[in-house]
């Protein structure tokens, strides 16, 4: 019985620092390929599809192997074609602004410094300031909604409650006020029911101007009127004159649908 | 660029020298872009995570090792800041871009266009078989046989024992090979 693994057979033919050569030689390599189907199936990818061992002998059996190893030194050759890459146009100026211009940072402030600045430029900082303002508003003053709920309900009790007294006193001072001002015109309003002799300087003269204004606007108003008729009786006067007709000559210009 | 002159390079950083920094950057920004494209998968989550891992080597540069240690440590800098990204960028939807194949596809009229696009065939070849692989064995790939670390160095930057490195590489290079002709297969190719 081999002792020849899968892993072993696979193992030695892709590990470029062996020989392909020394071990596929080996009887016990070449019987177990020879009885292995998946072995067979595995390295027959390394040959495009020729089958080189249906004759089973050892040499070709070798030269399978040898061919395939070289296939896979081919792939881990092409291996270091990774370790570079172009980062692009601007990296190397985009790393120097973020180095450049700062100081090594020294002691644990200057540290503790960085690492907020790192955790305050990410994208989703936002986010996690608004959760946790969030939290904390939640744990300080509770249910917002509850909040809200509660300021509907009590809104109108609380507005009484705490404007009643202030509205009261403005009211009364209102009246004192009005009283001081204006005494007698109040009485004689109240009598004779109105008010024009007891009317200061200032609201007659409104009065005088509105009453101004609106004669000075109906006399502007006829005057339109009148130069309006004039040109409706102007343009009247050759309405006996035949006329070109704006229309289209009826249906003969009328697409029939 | 061969380990003395990056050496001579880093010693310069070290002392502060704004020049050799810039040096640097312009010496190692394609070899740390492909390592961070290698965990991103995605050219401008690479950009971005090379950034911050040229970012990281600044404020340290005080405390770059010296001589050999200096490569080994620069990759273990851009490894733990790969997974970090890979952590943080997992709770979030990955950005969508253009993917790379579709970049590939568009028609390069320049001379020598055909050994370029020859060359990148493959790069997108052996790319899409690494995206096959695990998490581990794609890493063990990718130190050990694109930027050529040793084997030593690998198990150091991932800090797994040496035995284990050298199993998981074998079995990462037999998985890679038979998703490198499947692929060839699958893209009409012998």
């Amino acid at each position: 019985m081999s002792r020849i693994t899968c892993d072993q057979i696979r193992t030695a033919a892709l590990d470029p620092a062996t020989r392909a050569g020394d071990w596929a030689r080996q009887p016990d390599a070449a019987a177990h390929v020879r009885r292995c189907v998946s072995c067979q199936d595995w390295l027959e990818a390394f040959t495009a599809g020729e089958r080189a061992w249906a004759s089973v002998p050892g040499d070709a059996f070798a030269a399978a192997v040898i061919a395939r190893t070289a296939g896979v030194e081919a792939v881990l050759r092409d291996l270091p074609l990774l370790a570079d890459m172009d980062p692009g146009p601007g990296f190397t100026d985009r790393v120097l602004r973020a180095t450049s211009q700062k100081p090594a940072p020294e002691g644990w402030r200057a540290r503790a410094a960085g690492a907020w600045r790192a955790l305050v430029r990410r994208p989703r900082f936002a986010w996690e300031a608004a959760y946790v303002a969030t939290v904390c508003w939640v744990l300080v003053f509770g249910n917002p909604v509850g909040a809200m709920e509660w300021s509907a309900t009590n809104l109108g009790a609380t507005a009484r409650e705490r404007l009643g007294p202030p509205a009261r006193e403005l009211r009364a001072d209102l009246e004192t006020w009005r009283g001081r001002l204006a005494p007698d015109a109040a009485e004689r309003g109240a009598s004779a029911g109105h008010q024009t002799e007891a009317e200061p300087a200032v609201v007659q003269v409104w009065e005088a101007a509105v009453q101004w204004l609106r004669t000075t606007t109906s006399t502007v108003l006829d005057a339109i009127a009148r130069t309006w008729d004039a040109v409706a009786a102007w343009v009247d006067a050759p309405a006996d004159a035949p006329r070109r007709s704006t229309e289209p000559p009826g249906e003969a210009a009328r697409s029939p649908q | 660029m061969d380990a003395s002159d990056l050496s001579t390079l880093a010693d310069r950083c070290r002392a502060g020298d704004a020049l050799a920094w810039e040096a640097f950057v312009r010496q190692m920004q394609g070899r740390l872009f492909a390592l961070a494209y290698s965990y991103a998968g995605d050219r401008e989550d690479a950009r971005d995570l090379s950034q911050e891992i040229f970012v990281r080597l600044y404020e340290a540069r005080g405390q770059w090792p010296a001589g050999d240690e200096f490569l080994p440590w620069l990759f273990k800098v851009a490894r733990n800041r790969s997974v970090d990204f890979l952590r943080r960028r997992s709770v979030r939807r990955p950005a969508s871009t253009a993917d790379e194949a579709e970049v590939a596809h568009l028609p390069d009229l320049s001379p020598g266009a055909e050994t370029r696009a020859i060359e990148e065939d493959r790069r997108s070849l052996l790319r899409a078989a690494l995206r096959g692989l695990s998490a581990i064995n794609r890493e063990i790939v990718v130190l050990r046989d694109v930027h050529g670390l040793s084997i030593q160095q690998v198990a150091s930057i991932l800090g797994i024992p040496l035995g284990t490195v050298k199993s998981r590489a074998s079995r990462a290079r037999v998985e890679l090979t038979e998703r490198v002709l499947a692929l060839s297969r699958g893209r009409g190719e012998a």
